[in-house]
């Protein structure tokens, strides 16, 4: 029965983990913690989008010369970043420069961000687990 | 489809033009703001309004002051070696 409950535990961790990476701020809604999940969905999805403004869709050259660390924190996104990575492939959205490297750095920090937010989101699941719940 | 959402998509298409120039550093208080943003909504027990913005606020302004630090001594210290 324990043994049970632990794999309840360790695949709602995933799906937690899972749902912050779809789509970001999901896992903390999932954990009823609303203003948290909102904050973190409005402030990601800004980031990201003030990124491909700045330097263009172009900046998501996951095929390209774009170092792996890069396209690392760009995916950390969203799975979405991979549906753009096929669009920008082949050089289609060439950037160069200046606005190039802005919006690598938000896009990327974007993803860096959300990767905190997944993590954060699966350490309150572990704890809400194994402690009883609030309220 | 409105034109006006024509052209908001066209804009994600064409990347922005500026340089390396004093302005384009202003580009690193959104992204200071971000950070600050997201570390407090997963730092802080309970999201109250005034209490995260004052937290955020905080956060964001110590973030610049140390840029702001960091950056006038790397300045200084340029300044010395190249005479």
């Amino acid at each position: 029965m324990a043994v049970r409950s632990r794999e309840k535990q360790t695949l709602f961790l995933l799906v937690v983990g899972l749902l912050s990476w779809l789509v970001p701020g999901a896992g903390h809604l999932v954990l009823k913690e609303k203003e948290r999940a909102i904050i973190i969905f409005v402030t990601i999805l800004l980031t990201f989008c003030v990124g491909i403004y700045i330097g263009s869709i172009g900046v998501i050259n996951l095929y390209g010369s774009t170092p792996w660390y890069v396209v690392g924190a760009q995916v950390m996104n969203s799975p979405m970043v991979l549906l753009l990575g096929r669009i920008t492939a082949h050089n289609a959205y060439p950037v160069y420069g200046w606005p190039n490297e802005i919006g690598q750095i938000y896009t990327s920090t974007a993803g860096l961000l959300n990767l905190l937010c997944i993590v954060n989101a699966v350490y309150l699941a572990y704890v809400r687990g194994i402690e009883p719940a609030r309220g | 489809m409105s034109m006006e959402a024509i052209f908001v998509i066209a804009s994600f298409t064409v990347p922005e033009n500026f340089g390396p120039n004093p302005q384009s550093m202003l580009w690193l208080l959104p992204l200071v703001a971000a950070i600050a943003i997201i570390y407090k909504a997963t730092k802080l027990p309970t999201i109250k309004a005034g209490n995260f913005i004052k937290e955020t606020s905080l956060l964001f302004g110590s973030i610049i002051v140390f840029i702001i630090i960091a950056a006038l001594s790397l300045h200084a210290l340029a300044w010395m070696i190249t005479g």
